[in-house]
């Protein structure tokens, strides 16, 4: 079944289409029903594996940071032993360890995967399209502070910049700097602070 | 016994590998410097294979100078590039200015 | 600098020319989603018929053309589905049957049975 698939001009993105969409649809059911067929999976187990897909987000993500910044001691864990502090909170890790790269006012962090698109999926859930495009795998490596400023953040020269390939084992998390006036936020002004751009690097300020 | 701790400085070797690796060409040949022992892991070699009974490797992570790694680009000496090298494709060397500092 | 002589997969990117970063964030679709949870179940404990590390081996060696042409999820979906008849876990014919008769069912829907 051909179809055209939208070449964007920045040649760094394949969208499906429609058609395509519908194509990969039947594709998977197929693939699903012959794996049922010769009892390999039910379909409760994937409806099941879906909505554990689609719990984590963000707001996990932003649950930890805020943890981070107003108890000390959690924030020395979390940077020790990124994985365990974060299941402290209830959150269920299942890559192999979560490293935590702290943001100061001389350091920045940013966090890509060169060769596909590792992220820390079972905290903050699926990449955004762009964190798997050819062109940020490409270019985060090789002209980061080129890339940030694509996402509007001119970042000084005095500020040490930090790129994170994330091809093997580990996870990366960014914790970035807290408010300069963290006590006038409640914990829920402050988990609305912070944007998934935050804990990837791509965004510096929460305010 | 881990053949590395932080702060040596150590060369990505070429191993001239086909089929799936870890480790992208860019730092290839690279020298940096270890930051960080992260643990020991099947090797993504084997696994990519369906061979699940292989040894597992050392995992390191390694700071590398972005000056170094792309010479002919403007950025600021301080910039660094941190990515996890499996212990097969270290090699020990010399203390070295290229190397980010410890 | 050549860093080393052995061909580089089309894949290993990091380092490479490339265009302006495409600044969208597309939803996730049910079909992606099924993917992912079909791969994570297959990979489990109570199976490992097939891991993610056999999945990337399989869309590092589709060929340069389909890696460019196929949409992410879709790289997976592909991959995925040469791991298993590559194994011998399902064979491209009983996949094959099961696309057409899926395909059908879907063009069949306005028709009245």
């Amino acid at each position: 079944m051909p179809h055209d698939h939208d070449h964007s001009e920045h040649e760094a993105l394949v969208i499906e289409d429609e058609a395509g969409n519908i194509e990969a649809q039947i594709i998977v059911d197929a693939l699903q029903e012959v794996l049922i067929g010769k009892g390999l999976l039910t379909a409760l187990e994937v409806t099941t594996a879906i909505a554990k897909l689609e719990s984590p987000g963000i707001h996990l993500g932003a649950q930890v940071v805020v943890k981070a910044w107003t108890d000390p001691d959690y924030r020395a864990r979390l940077l020790s032993d990124g994985r365990a502090a974060v299941q402290e909170l209830n959150i269920p890790v299942t890559e192999a360890r979560i490293i935590v790269a702290e943001n100061t006012p001389e350091l920045h962090n940013l966090i890509t995967c060169t060769l596909c698109s590792c992220y820390p999926r079972s905290i903050l859930g699926q990449p955004p399209s762009w964190y798997i495009s050819k062109a940020y795998r490409a270019r985060s490596v090789r002209e980061p502070r080129r890339v940030l400023a694509e996402f509007g953040l001119d970042l000084p020269e005095n500020i040490q910049l930090v790129v994170h390939d994330s091809n093997a084992d580990m996870r990366y998390l960014v914790l970035p700097e807290p408010p300069e006036d963290l006590e006038r936020f409640t914990l829920n002004e402050l988990e609305e602070l912070i944007s998934r751009d935050h804990l990837i690097g791509v965004a510096r300020e929460v305010v | 016994m881990k053949r590395f701790a932080a702060g040596d400085v150590v060369r990505v070797l070429a191993l001239g590998k086909t089929g799936h690796v870890r480790i992208p060409h860019y730092i290839r040949n690279q020298i940096g410097r270890v930051t960080a022992y992260c643990g020991t892991y099947l090797n993504p070699e084997d696994l990519a294979v369906g061979n699940t009974a292989g040894r597992a490797v050392d995992l390191y992570r390694v700071a590398f100078a972005q000056t170094q790694l792309w010479p002919d680009d403007m950025i600021p000496h301080h910039d660094t590039l941190v990515i996890e090298i499996y212990d097969h494709w270290l090699a020990p060397a010399e203390e070295t200015p290229n190397a980010p500092r410890p | 600098m050549e860093n080393d002589k052995s061909p580089k997969g089309y894949h290993d990117v990091g380092g490479d020319p490339a265009g302006d970063i495409p600044m969208v964030d597309l939803p996730w679709l049910h079909w992606e989603k099924q993917v992912e949870a079909i791969r994570g179940l297959l990979g489990d404990g109570t199976r490992r018929i097939v891991s993610l590390d056999e999945v990337r081996r399989g869309f590092e060696s589709f060929g340069v053309e389909k890696y460019n042409s196929l949409s992410f999820y879709r790289r997976r979906l592909e991959a995925m589905t040469d791991i298993l008849i590559e194994k011998g876990i399902v064979s491209r014919a009983e996949l094959d049957e099961a696309i057409e008769a899926g395909t059908l069912r879907w063009t069949d829907v306005d028709t009245p049975s």
